[in-house]
């Protein structure tokens, strides 16, 4: 190849100075370009997005007027709102993907060897975070953070053998002072931080959990001679990861910030949604605000609700589900892979789920209110025998028994010609509704936007198979093909949508241009700032959507499916 | 080994995009070096590599205009981020170089009538003004039954130094109504600590209230020898003022009297506007042992940001239990 272009001139000097072939990057095969095998990619856009935008606000945050500089930093700083809510919205993307990351892994059994470490610092990195979320909810210091810290303090004092731990957390921080709650919560961040060092490098290190059909046993890892034949990291995971990053980012600052125009959400929803601050706890209204734990800690407060008990309740709440997480890699210790070979572990893995959304819900509902031990037992009972009978009878079958896969629907329709036209006329709809919905927020514009936009959302997803969900290629015939041969109608196929994926390049560079525009006319502070922050939301996204596309045109190839 | 399936069996007949895909690719594998052993030894990723570069699949120009229009996209969202970075431009909050004249608002957030402050009224009614971290008291100030009385012009004398201001009276209807900084000039107490004592509790019973309404014997007999019939009193350590001469100190420990807020009514629209400040400044400005001589340092940002064309006016609390 004695001619290449300027940009693949680029790439390699990066490449080469960078020395990125020698890095202990791990080579991806073609069947992981799927987004449940990067759920630690979104963890990690989550984390790094909520560290930016914390540095920016650690510019402007008085930890000695609390309530005070959070009221400035929404009102007075150009954007500050902006990136105040999207820094909150990214911490619960972060807790929400974490514990999806985690679960996920769960299942597969990826704790075993020979990754019981990257599974201890990965469980280790949930506890930190779930501290650092609530003293960063503890720094806005209206009424609802002021009540949790108040709850969490009287929780920890009530065990006289920790109140000495009450002035090294807090400090001063009932008289207003949050100085130590900002440094515990900038220094538990960092920890994760140093954390994630290590668990991306083993995680590099180790692979991503290959494929059961790949590696039925624990150790499941790919030799050195299998990794060589995999995609190198650079360019194309470098490419898929910054799509998921963009786009989860995208989510992050446009969700939140179209939430900041809904007002007067219905209570159950308020501690979940409502990026705003509730009124300081001085204030003559903060009477009328029922006081809430932020969402994340639901459960645990239920709990306490439990029992007068508090050791019991620590026990219950934190103690034996992080002991049992950070123990399991050496309690099931068998090489078996599969949920249904594990049936205990995958049982209780599922009980897991189920208290924790079940009891966060529950404290949403009745927060404070005692539970007897009979409604308890009540509660919690039923899902024990369910999952515990269904563990016990549900069948397992050997793979290579015949399984078809029957297709929700028929992908291919979509991509006609016709149907490429019907998307550039939804997606010229969707701006203007964007536009209106933006110039004037109501429940009308958005009862407009909303519908065409999860169209939208719901074309793009057909169209863009591998962009969120990756698509078997071809039809059912062709996908048992345990033979070499290719499908001739799999290639043009496959070609067609690509050529449909370069059309959508195209309308969304268009449209963020479009967008891009106006962010430079919407007014810096106030309400219509937030507005800037929905652009800049959806910027990202199409940004994410177009490195996506990208992706799946160049790099996709016809015989890769998902396994 | 490289087989074109059909489907609908025999009825499938070539489609133009298959036809000339096959084409394309037959001519490829003749004329572009296509190699058998590499084939074989590679596999089908071999062959879709060929095909793609080869074919009108993805040759080096298309992929070059896709990554044009990625990057397009991406600069322009850079180009979106760019009005964002006023995020790190500090916003100028000391810049308020002058009183601004805000007009008085009442709790459901429109202009507070002046007839309709209630006359030596025991609730705390606050106001921010110049910045949001000022607190004002706004008082109708009447005699012992209850009547409004006319606030004359006087002169106030700052006792630590001996400097001389002249209050300018009260407003309103009555020219009853006057506003004092609610934050005690000695050590900075705020309500409910210092707040009003109306006619009807400077009595000796509230020798012996409980706190904040607590007054000292020495409280009481300075009102009486300056026949006030009302008081500002700081519980914390006992300094009085007397509201209806400009917040002149009655009783120490304070050596300096609360700063007045301006106001002025308009009698028309029966609206009050606080438009500035006067005497000494805000505490702690002076705390130091030297009092502000000049009200404006009150405007300082570390007071919080200005209140702008209106303030609310905050009825705070009842700190009397009967
Ligand atoms: S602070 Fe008011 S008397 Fe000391």
């Amino acid at each position: 190849m004695s001619k290449e272009s300027l940009s693949s001139r680029v790439s390699n000097w990066f490449k080469d100075r960078l020395g990125l072939d020698d890095l202990p990057l791990f080579k991806t095969p073609d069947y992981m370009f799927h987004v449940n095998e990067w759920l630690g990619a979104l963890v990690a856009g989550a984390f790094f997005y909520t560290v930016i935008s914390g540095l920016i606000l650690l510019l402007y945050y008085n930890p000695e007027a609390g309530y005070d500089a959070t009221e400035t930093i929404i009102n007075t700083v150009p954007y500050g709102s902006v990136f105040l809510y999207s820094h909150l919205y990214g911490s619960y993307a972060m807790i929400i993907l974490a514990y999806i990351h985690m679960f996920r892994n769960y299942f597969t059994g990826a704790y075993k060897k020979p990754r019981e470490l990257l599974w201890i610092f990965g469980v280790l990195m949930l506890v930190l975070t779930l501290g650092a979320s609530f003293l960063g909810y503890s720094l806005i210091g209206d009424v609802l953070a002021t009540s949790a810290v108040d709850v969490g303090a009287g929780i920890i004092s009530s065990v006289p053998q920790l109140s000495f731990l009450l002035p090294i957390l807090f400090g001063n921080y009932d008289s207003g002072d949050f100085t130590r709650v900002l440094a515990w919560h900038i220094i538990l961040v960092a920890l994760i931080g140093f954390l994630f060092v290590f668990h991306l490098l083993m995680a590099e290190r180790y692979g991503m959990m290959p494929s059961r059909k790949v590696k039925p046993k624990a150790p499941a890892v790919y030799t050195k001679e299998e990794d060589q034949k995999f995609n190198p990291w650079w360019p194309r995971n470098f490419v898929y990861m910054m799509s998921l990053i963009f786009l989860t980012w995208g989510f992050i600052i446009a969700i939140p910030n179209a939430l900041a125009y809904l007002n007067g959400l219905p209570q159950e929803l308020d501690p979940f949604l409502n990026p705003k601050p509730a009124p300081p706890p001085s204030s003559p209204l903060a009477a009328q605000v029922t006081t809430y734990p932020p969402w994340f800690f639901l459960f645990v407060y239920k709990i306490a609700d439990f029992t007068s008990d508090v050791v019991l309740f620590l026990l219950i709440g934190v103690i034996i589900p992080l002991v049992y997480l950070l123990l399991v890699p050496f309690i099931d210790r068998t090489d078996e892979l599969h949920p249904l070979k594990r049936r205990v572990f995958t049982g209780i893995g599922i009980l897991m789920i189920t208290y924790l959304v079940q009891t966060s819900i529950w404290g949403d509902i009745q927060p404070g209110i005692q539970v007897s031990v009979a409604e308890q037992v009540l509660a919690y009972l039923p899902p024990a025998i369910i999952v515990a009978i269904g563990m016990a009878f549900l069948p397992y079958r050997e793979k290579g028994s015949t399984r078809t896969k029957v297709p929700m629907f028929k992908k291919a329709q979509f991509s006609s010609p016709i149907a490429v036209l019907l998307f550039m006329i939804l997606a010229m709809l969707m701006a203007g509704a964007a536009t209106l919905f933006l110039a004037s927020p109501s429940p009308l514009s958005a009862a407009i936007f909303l519908p065409i936009l999860s169209l939208f959302v719901f074309y793009a997803k057909a169209l863009t198979p591998v962009a969120i969900k990756a698509m078997p290629q071809g039809d059912s015939s062709a996908s048992d093909s345990t033979s070499e041969t290719i499908n001739s109608t799999d290639v043009i196929k496959l070609e067609r949508k690509k050529r449909i994926a370069t059309y959508m390049i195209g309308v969304l560079l268009i449209m963020s241009a479009i967008i891009a525009a106006d962010m430079w006319t919407i007014p810096s502070t106030g309400f219509e700032s937030n507005m800037w922050g929905i652009d800049l939301g959806l910027l990202f996204i199409m940004l994410g959507e177009a490195i996506s596309l990208y992706h799946y045109v160049v790099y996709k190839k016809p015989n890769e499916s998902y396994e | 080994m490289l087989s074109f399936h059909s489907k609908k069996g025999d009825k499938k007949v070539l489609s133009p995009d298959e036809f000339h895909f096959i084409r394309e690719l037959t001519f490829a594998i003749r004329n572009k070096g296509f190699d058998p052993k590499e084939f074989v030894k590679k596999g089908d990723s071999y062959l879709f590599n060929f095909a793609e570069k080869n074919t009108s699949g993805i040759d080096e120009k298309r992929r070059n205009f896709l990554k044009a229009m990625v990057i397009g996209v991406g600069v322009v969202t850079v180009a979106g981020i760019i009005p964002g970075l006023r995020v790190l431009v500090p916003p100028n909050v000391s810049a308020v170089s002058s009183f601004p004249k805000s007009v008085l608002l009442n709790s459901s957030g429109s202009p507070l009538k002046a007839s309709s402050i209630s006359v030596n009224s025991p609730i705390i009614m606050l106001f921010n003004y110049p910045l949001s971290g000022e607190p004002n008291f706004l008082l109708n100030l009447g005699d012992s039954s209850g009547k409004p009385v006319e606030v004359p012009s006087s002169t106030v004398t700052v006792p630590q130094t001996g400097d001389k201001y002249t209050f300018p009276g009260g407003v309103g209807p009555n020219k009853s109504i006057v506003a004092y900084s609610a934050i005690c000039q000695h050590l900075g107490c705020k309500p409910p600590f210092i707040h009003f004592y109306p006619p009807k509790y400077l009595t000796p019973a509230q020798l012996t209230a409980p706190e904040p309404d607590t007054l000292t014997a020495e409280a009481l007999a300075s009102a009486k020898s300056a026949k006030a019939p009302a008081i500002i009193h700081c519980d914390c350590h006992g300094s009085t003022y007397d509201p209806y001469h400009g917040a002149q100190p009655l009783t120490g420990p304070t050596v300096r009297p609360l700063p007045t807020v301006l106001l002025e009514w308009d009698s028309s629209t029966d609206y009050l506007y606080a438009l500035g400040s006067l005497g000494v400044g805000i505490y702690p400005e002076g705390a130091n042992g030297v009092p502000s001589k000049n009200p404006t340092v009150d405007l300082s940002s570390n007071f919080g940001s200005s209140v702008g064309d209106k303030t609310e006016v905050k009825e705070a609390e009842n700190p009397f239990s009967s």
